[in-house]
């Protein structure tokens, strides 16, 4: 990493807590989902099973899409998107480093700031929930390999998410429909297992399975070893097809560029 | 900082529909813009009726509710959120206003800085969000078995989910005023809660929950209670308690947001 990308990742990372009191807030309120979607499939399973999840492992499963969810969704998509709203882009355009590199090198900044917040809240949920334990010792450390790929997994597609803001004048609405993608298709509004097959085969096919259904399914043991590096070899070559998908796309919509006056 | 004195309210809705006419006008310079928003907006609502399909094709009710009262519930917060984005869309820039200082203009203008804030913007996702979460609504009635009878109260809850929508986002966001930040966080969660919480019958949450979603933030009466009341799960008596809802939720945000106002420094230079 040169010394341009973790200048940058630093300035990301110090934005993100400057607001301490917004920071401390989205700490203590980012488990509100999990604690829904806890009370949902408690009700839901009972003593039973559901999908092959009994209670202990869907405790385990939400705690880990809680996990996944918080780190993700902490990038900094806003930032990213208002450059080009805002026309900061055209002055990106004149500097001596690559948008994409720096953006990316800005994003992963903003997420490390969300990392302690995950951590404390994931042990917190662990001792109050108590859920199932990693299927082996192995299977826990693929599990935390498989959750570093969250980081360019999540660049990867807030980027091509924020890229649409060359051709719209607001990215909230993006900014659902992208996060409404991923908590569908990773599995954490609804297992994975619980859908029919046909709709399985298109969520296997695209990255946002690897949010939650990826590092969960490792981690319960629901593949084995050669299935989870199977696994962790797609999130990577996901996060470096999204990369140059990323490369592609911009150098086609960075055309739409107009600098007026001069 | 003194407040200005208030406006008549014909003047007031007629700043508001001037300004939302601009909007739609500069939406229509801006056709791709149109259309991606709209898919996006519609790509949520898609994906609500594929979770209650999956979910309902695992197990037979959720609390006694089947599936077409749970279309019903997620189709009118939909509607609700879409009513928002499209004519109240403004207010989720409240914080990036008050960071940047740009309250300062709407201060010096004849008109509520409320309606001003509220009204510039549009959210075109709300067209997907709208039509998505209506034919949800419909459909979901159609399938639960209930009569054009209860239409008028159909009518009543879509017209008071998105009044009490728009004013709880409004209070939300003007949180802001005083927790200084770009993101409108409060309002986010608020969303957050209802995406998670709302779209499920209410008796299957801890009593706690109940009581805050009923009473303190009263997020239930967008869509749980007249849709409970409309499919029998509740008593009608709980229909007094909507145009209730939307008061107080109405007060809370012109409340609020006066206050925020009183405490606005700008943003310094």
């Amino acid at each position: 990493m040169a010394s341009v990308d973790l200048a940058l990742a630093t300035i990301a990372f110090k934005r993100k807590i400057a607001y301490k009191t917004t920071w401390l807030f989205s700490v203590l309120f980012g488990g509100w989902s999990m604690l829904a979607g806890l009370a949902v499939w408690n009700h839901l399973i009972g003593d039973g099973e559901i999908g092959g999840y009994d209670w202990d492992s869907m405790k385990a499963y939400l705690i880990i899409g809680f996990l996944t969810s918080t780190l993700a969704w902490a990038g900094s998509d806003w930032d990213m998107a208002n450059r080009i709203l805002d026309g900061l882009v055209s002055i990106d355009l004149t500097k001596p480093v690559d948008f994409q590199r720096a953006r990316a090198a800005e994003y992963i900044g903003g997420m490390t700031a969300s990392v302690p917040a995950a951590i404390l809240g994931t042990l917190i949920a662990v001792l109050v929930f108590r859920p199932a334990g990693p299927a082996s010792p192995l299977a826990a450390a693929l599990t935390a390999f498989s959750l570093l790929f969250i980081f360019p997994l999540a660049f990867g597609i807030s980027y091509l998410a924020t890229l649409c803001c060359f051709v719209t004048q607001r990215f909230l609405g993006i900014q659902w429909a992208k996060d409404s993608m991923v908590a569908f298709f990773s599995g954490l509004m609804v297992p994975i297992a619980l859908m029919p097959v046909w709709l399985q085969g298109i969520a296997w096919a695209m990255p946002f399975v690897h949010f939650t259904t990826t590092p969960a399914s490792i981690y319960l043991g629901r593949v084995d070893t050669a299935g989870a590096l199977g696994l962790i070899a797609a999130e990577a070559a996901w996060a470096a097809g999204l990369w140059i998908i990323g490369r592609l796309i911009w150098r086609q919509l960075v055309k739409k560029v107009t600098i007026h006056g001069g | 900082m003194t407040l200005k004195r208030a406006v008549p309210a014909r003047h007031v809705f007629a700043i508001y529909w001037r300004t939302w006419f601009a909007q739609i006008r500069a939406i229509v310079e801006y056709p791709a813009d149109l259309w991606v928003m709209a898919s996006a907006g519609a790509v949520w609502n898609i994906l609500q009726f594929a979770f209650l399909a999956v979910l309902f094709a695992n197990v037979p009710n959720v609390a006694g509710w089947d599936y077409h009262e749970m279309l019903m519930l997620s189709g009118l917060l939909s509607v609700a959120g879409g009513c928002n984005a499209l004519f109240w869309d403004g207010a989720w820039s409240t914080g990036t206003m008050v960071i940047k200082g740009d309250i300062d203009y709407r201060i010096t203008r004849p008109a509520p800085v409320i309606i001003q804030v509220g009204s510039s913007h549009i959210g075109m996702q709300s067209i997907g969000e709208v039509v998505f979460g209506a034919a949800m609504f419909v459909y979901g009635w159609i399938g639960a078995g209930i009569g054009f009878a209860a239409v008028p109260i159909g009518v009543l809850a879509i017209v008071c989910a998105a009044l009490i929508q728009c004013a709880l986002v409004t209070a939300l966001c003007a949180v802001n005023f005083w927790i200084k930040g770009q993101a409108s966080i409060f309002a986010f969660l608020l969303i957050e809660l209802q995406g998670n919480a709302m779209k499920m019958p209410l008796g299957i949450f801890p009593s706690g929950v109940r009581i805050v979603a009923m009473f303190l933030v009263p997020v239930a009466f967008v869509n749980f209670v007249p849709v409970s009341v409309i499919t029998g799960h509740m008593s009608a008596w709980w229909l007094a308690g909507i145009p209730a809802a939307v008061i107080g939720s109405v007060l809370l945000a012109v409340g609020v947001y006066r206050l925020g106002l009183r405490a606005y420094d700008s943003a310094g230079h």
